[in-house]
């Protein structure tokens, strides 16, 4: 009883305790905002990272797989294979329709050569496309009018769907969403056309350069596709350089598709011509694999490659064959894949890692320090406690109840404080990037014209501490303002640099909870060690103190 | 004469046998107890006299259980046991319920208020045994003490806000309100004016006449005067344990 009056009364009756509760706040708040958006943005990669190129990818070398129909068929046949996608990944250069004028701007750009449909039971595609009409009514009703989605055809969206041009039947191409300058991002994530260049509907030239088996270059070959939409997987890396166009035109533009085989061998013909034997088979040079739910991605991987070796070994057994089977063929997980990608971001969270436990120690030190003080100033208190009977667990108590208020407070308000800045992140990240309204700047130069005010009076009464105070109020807010008066935005988050157009607004509440615990365990134990301390000093020691 | 002989086959309340008591000053060793022995009845009013220095405080220290003296360096007893060997909740029970202390200069917890500070060693009794009624016994008894003492118009007032006089009074009432059997008071006056360090002396006596034993220390003869047997406290031992009667 008496140790819950001495706790409260040294709660309430000083200015230090809410310092420590500040300061048990900020460095709970630091640890769980860090962690959080780091382990958003890991979480975020490897999600969307599984949801561009499915569970399994299986590449073979430039010259491409043939009879990629019937293995497709095997595949699907595995208990665990959700979906399988044929695709040819080349790259190229992108004449767009931009600027107006003869010279165009060329972008070079990775083309994926894709089945829309089946490679909709894979990735994320079909999702991904960006230019849709609202859903419903509300939906309408919540876009901008100058929202280009707001009046939309549906044909738009289908069309992207299928790679076809369904007025003129014609294929067509869709580009990823940061390919073209034409989408300006807006602050709630939608895009508005830029220059007027709303790309659907635009003609694009795609050039690629056949290369054979044997490394050989051939004749640069280029189309006029129409755009038809445009794909936002998030990842800014996909989203700059990705392009998307039917296959058979991948195939035809690469010299993968079929065609005749003649024997060379033989005599020429009359005509000059060697004789036909055959025809060669179309060929992709990807695979993508989608497990079923709960299956690993490395479960299917090893399926997979059984399932490689057996269907090789059938074709390449196969003398009616006019192909073989390439004998070596890549197969890796997406995680593997995408090693390049994901790697740095972990090494970057052991860095990450590494640099907290050193926060983490200064935070402790600092806890420490400030009860240490609080209670080396409370000796002589103790004493007087001790001199008239209480315990030493009597004593220690009232400063554990102590550590154990500010501990609770202090990291309530941390994970708090830490959920309100994640959970704005983006929109913070948007005003760091854009520049301070003048309400802001101004109002801070009052508040500068204030304590330069509170100086004068402070001088003119004489004080010293006061005029400290003012000064340095004087010198921070002025400092702060001029910052602002001349801020003009810088983007932290450069998406090109770190592969996402918004930040992760997730509180990772595993990590909020661990710090919260040991917000409050690290505030008992650092006031149970000056506590426990006083408590074994003599109570006319104790007395001795102040 | 008749007084004299049954009180002296009556065993003492409190006394000191032999008592030694070193300081390192520095790499220095100090005796500033060098086997002083005193011994007080039940219901008497002792005051040691002697200048400063010599080691009152020590001694009183020493008899309330705030410090012990060096090994085999004697002994303090209470109602005949020994108390410096005694440690942990015993000396905890030996200091808030069978002494009360009072300091020169009060020593009052600043964020409490008059009563509450008058209040403690009922609360921290009462949170050791954890009798609800024992709470009530402190309540009433701080707040008969103060009223007597002339606060009660001061009850929630902080020490910070009241004169010397005042704060010693709270101090005594802190010492009393567990009804202690034995008061130690070093040089409760020494830090106030003669005046109203006769006021503090006049409050003793009341108590005194009421049947508590007092144990004073002081530098200063007058005050000592007041007791109703004086001894010296020279060289780290006490002379003149004679009765005055
Ligand atoms: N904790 C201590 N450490 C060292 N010396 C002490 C300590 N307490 C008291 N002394 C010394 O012991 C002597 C007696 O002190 P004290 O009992 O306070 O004297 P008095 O109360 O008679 O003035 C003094 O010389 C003092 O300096
Ligand atoms: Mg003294």
């Amino acid at each position: 009883m008496y140790a819950s009056l001495l706790s409260n009364r040294y709660l309430t009756s000083r200015l230090i305790p809410f310092i420590a509760i500040a300061a048990v706040a900020l460095c709970v708040a630091l640890v769980v905002t860090v962690v959080s958006v780091m382990s958003g943005f890991l979480d975020m990669l490897k999600s969307s990272g599984r949801l561009i190129v499915g569970d399994v990818i299986i590449s073979s070398g430039i010259g491409g797989m043939p009879y990629t129909d019937e293995f497709l068929v095997d595949l699907k046949g595995l208990k665990d294979v959700q979906g399988a996608t044929p695709l040819i990944d080349t790259i190229g250069l992108l004449r767009m329709p931009y600027p107006r004028g003869d010279q165009k701007e060329v972008s070079h750009v990775q083309v994926w050569a894709v089945d829309p449909i089946s490679l909709a039971t894979v990735t994320d595609y079909a999702n991904d496309l960006y230019w849709r009409p609202p859903a419903d009514a509300a939906a309408s009703a919540a876009m901008s009018d100058e929202d280009p989605r707001k009046h939309l055809d549906i044909d738009v969206l289908n069309d992207g769907k299928t790679l076809v041009q369904s007025r003129t039947g014609a294929p067509g191409i869709t580009l990823g969403m940061h390919v073209s300058i034409g989408n300006a991002r807006q602050k709630d994530g939608s895009y508005l056309p830029r220059y007027g260049w709303f790309m659907p509907g635009n003609d694009v030239t795609l050039t690629v350069v056949p290369v054979s088996g044997q490394g050989k270059i051939a004749e640069p070959r280029e189309q006029i596709f129409p755009v038809l939409n445009e794909v936002q997987t998030g990842i800014y890396e996909v989203d700059r350089n990705r392009v998307y166009i039917p296959l058979p035109e991948g195939q035809r533009l690469l010299r993968l598709d079929e065609a005749p085989l003649y024997d060379l061998n033989a005599e020429p013909g009359p005509d000059g011509r060697y004789p036909q034997i055959g025809t060669t088979p179309a060929r992709v040079t990807k695979i993508l694999v989608r497990a079923k739910p709960d299956v690993s991605a490395n479960q299917l991987r090893a399926e997979v490659e059984l399932c490689y070796a057996a269907f090789a070994k059938r074709i390449n057994a196969d003398n009616s064959r006019v192909a073989s089977m390439p004998d070596f063929v890549n197969i890796l997980t997406w995680e593997q894949q995408l090693a390049d990608l994901i790697a740095p971001v972990e090494k970057e969270r052991e860095m990450m890692r590494v640099l907290f436990s050193l926060i983490y120690l200064v935070c402790a030190g600092l806890i420490l320090s400030i009860f240490w003080s609080i209670v080396v100033e409370k000796t002589r208190d103790i004493g007087i406690l001790r001199s008239v009977g209480a315990s030493r667990f009597g004593v220690m108590w009232i400063f554990l109840r102590y550590g154990l208020i500010i501990g609770i407070l202090g990291s309530g308000l941390g994970v708090l404080l830490a959920w309100l800045i994640v959970r704005n992140v983006n929109a913070i990240h948007e005003a760091i990037g854009s520049d301070a309204p003048p309400v802001i700047w101004i109002g801070a130069f009052v508040l500068t014209g204030i304590c330069a005010l509170g100086m004068i009076y402070a001088i003119w009464r004489g004080r010293l501490l006061a005029i400290l105070l003012w000064l340095l109020g004087t010198t921070v807010l002025g400092l702060i303002a001029t910052g602002l008066a001349l801020h003009h935005g810088t983007l932290i988050w450069d998406p090109s640099v770190y592969y996402f157009t918004i930040v992760p607004d997730q509180v990772d509440w595993g990590t909020a909870r661990w710090t919260f615990l040991f917000g409050v365990v690290f505030s008992v134990i650092g006031a149970a060690i000056p506590a426990s301390k006083a408590a074994d000093i003599d109570p006319v020691e104790a007395l001795r103190y102040g | 004469m008749v007084n004299h002989i049954i009180a002296t086959h009556v065993p003492p309340i409190i006394e000191a046998r032999g008592v030694r008591k070193t300081y390192d000053i520095g790499s220095l060793p100090v005796e500033v107890l060098k086997g002083a022995d005193l011994t007080v009845q039940s219901g008497e009013w002792v005051a040691v006299l002697g200048s400063s220095g010599s080691g009152k405080s020590t001694l009183m220290h020493l008899m309330g259980g705030l410090d012990r003296p060096d090994d085999n360096g004697g002994e303090i007893r209470f109602d005949d046991r020994p108390i410096s060997v005694t440690h942990g909740k015993r000396l905890d029970s030996y200091r808030n319920r069978d002494i009360g202390f009072v300091f020169q200069f009060y020593h009052l917890l600043q964020e409490l208020n008059v009563f509450e500070n008058a209040m403690l060693p009922g609360m921290v009794g009462n949170w050791m045994t954890g009798h609800g009624s024992a709470r009530a016994v402190a309540r009433e008894s701080a707040r008969r003490l103060l009223d007597s003492f002339g606060l009660s118009h001061r009850l929630a007032h902080k020490p910070s806000q009241l004169s010397g006089g005042e704060r010693q009074r709270v101090a005594i009432a802190r010492a009393l309100v567990n009804s202690p059997r034995v008061l130690l008071a070093d040089e409760p006056t020494g830090n106030l004016d003669t005046s109203t360090g006769a006021g503090i002396l006049d409050l003793l006596a009341e108590r005194h006449a009421a049947g508590l034993t007092v144990i004073m220390v002081t530098h200063d003869a007058e005050v000592a005067a007041r007791a109703d047997r004086i001894v010296k406290l020279v060289n780290g031992r006490v002379t003149d344990q004679a009765l005055t009667w």
